[in-house]
């Protein structure tokens, strides 16, 4: 299985370079948190929110989550034909619904640890969003 | 450093005391008794979706208030996380007090929650409940509080696996797999307590023993799996022929056993006559055939019969139950002294 831990891959298209950012972003949140809570909870709570988000996002059903880490190889696959936009829109959406999950299971504890290193980058995928589309 | 080889010392027995426990009031005592000397707080809590059981083990001087406050937490939490949304009133809620504290650091009766970690437990990927501290203390948890905790919580996950897979194999010592009534030591384990109830309270109990007639012809003719349809059906037609308090089991082949606690023989009769008619009156599918069958009882009792012991008493039935039989089948007998 391709797992979080594996080399970001370089890509040219902007389709690509988010998803190559938030496969950064994701590898650092689960390197993290599952030092605090353990593969097994934190790839649980992973695919209940996959599950939830992909509903509106369905792009996100091609991540694949066990204990090992996440496989984006069935995303990377998809990734051409997706927009950016609605890529960057899908993995906020994610994101925040980990942190609220986190945070509503251990309040601060684990955002204080999380928040620092997935702030900058939430923030670098949207100005590297608006670079392409201005 | 020194702290932290204590603490990982605490963590490790309390690891070994949860893995060596066989049921959820040895996870909580095992937990109980080490938790104080890992975390600072006021309650602990495991929930388990399946019994809708909470159990809150809790600092002698937790107020009321605060025992609901952690427990509407527990739930609250757990329904973020991904389970169903549950009511307070809905669970099951068992809380037992320890002393956590010196006298001079009890609660302030007034003390509300003000911090938790709540970490599901999962067993193969479901989520089958929850844990939480909770404490009255603002921010009274750190990174290495949850990851204490999470290793506490997978531990307790698969204690329970351990424990659910005890309690299958424990069913399937008790309970009859085809019938999914009890076995003959299903049985036997009920009826001892009820027989010793029975004996030193002089309270009446009967035995009604039930047999199948010529149901080996049902397997000869249409093959076993026919004959286990009928076997179910007939167990079915006494569940809801006696009364909530009866135990019924199969007591081996086409044999059943029906302890009927405080009936007198009357009663009793009554309850075999109704079982007796309604096989009779049921139609059989096995095979493509409809088939009649009928079934022969023999009821004792005590204190009419006199047993002496429980053993006793099923012998009577058993006695009963062959004089219906040689007395022509389809019919109820009751046990007669004389045929001793």
């Amino acid at each position: 299985m391709a797992t979080l831990r594996e080399p970001v891959e370089k890509a040219p298209g902007s389709a690509d370079l988010i998803l190559n950012l938030y496969a950064t972003l994701l590898q650092d949140t689960w390197d993290i948190v599952s030092e605090l809570i353990g593969e097994a909870i934190l790839a649980l709570l992973l695919a209940s929110s996959l599950e939830k988000v992909s509903k509106k996002y369905p792009f996100l059903n091609h991540l694949k989550v066990s204990e090992e880490g996440i496989s984006w190889k069935e995303l990377r696959g998809q990734s051409r034909s997706l927009s950016p936009s609605e890529m960057h829109r899908g993995f906020q959406s994610l994101i925040n619904h980990l942190f609220y999950l986190f945070s509503a299971m251990a309040e601060g504890v684990i955002s204080r640890e999380l928040f620092p290193k997935v702030f900058p980058k939430i923030r670098e995928a949207e100005r590297l969003l608006s670079q392409k589309q201005g | 450093m020194r702290l932290v080889f204590k603490k990982l010392n605490v963590l490790r027995s309390t690891l070994n005391a949860i893995s060596m426990s066989f049921e959820m009031k040895e996870i909580l005592s095992a937990a109980g008794g080490n938790l104080p000397n890992l975390f600072d707080f006021s309650s602990f809590g495991i929930f388990l979706r399946d019994g809708r059981t909470l159990h809150l083990l809790e600092e002698e001087s937790c107020s009321t208030s605060f025992t609901q406050e952690a427990a509407k937490n527990v739930l609250k939490v757990f329904s973020i996380l991904g389970g169903e949304a549950i009511r307070l009133d809905r669970i099951d809620l068992q809380v037992e007090k320890r002393n956590f504290r010196p006298g001079q650091m009890a609660m302030n009766p007034q003390a509300a929650l003000r911090s938790h970690l709540t970490l599901p437990l999962a067993v193969e990927g479901e989520m089958i409940g929850c844990i939480a501290l909770h404490s009255d203390q603002p921010n009274a948890f750190d990174a290495q509080d949850l990851q204490f905790f999470s290793v506490i919580g997978y531990q307790i996950s698969s204690t329970l696996k351990h424990v659910q897979r005890f309690s299958s194999v424990k069913d399937m010592a008790l309970y009859d797999t085809l019938t999914k009534l009890y076995n003959r030591r299903g049985f036997e384990e009920r009826f001892a307590m009820e027989a010793q109830r029975a004996f030193y309270s002089l309270t009446p109990l009967s035995t009604v023993i039930v047999d199948i007639d010529h149901f080996k012809r049902v397997n000869d003719t249409f093959g076993h799996p026919e004959g286990d349809k009928v076997l179910c059906e007939i167990a079915s037609v006494l569940k809801t022929c006696v009364r909530k308090m009866d135990t019924v089991a199969r007591y081996g082949g086409e044999e059943f056993i029906l302890m009927l606690p405080q009936a007198g023989l009357e009663e009793a009769s009554m309850i075999a006559e109704r079982i007796r008619r309604q096989v009779e009156e049921r139609r059989f599918d096995v095979g493509k055939a409809h088939i009649q069958m009928t079934v022969s009882l023999g009821i004792s009792n005590f204190p009419e019969h006199r047993p002496r012991t429980k053993e006793d008493l099923v012998r009577m039935a058993d006695i009963a139950l062959y004089d219906a039989k040689r007395s022509g089948r389809n019919r109820v007998c009751v046990f007669m002294p004389r045929s001793r």
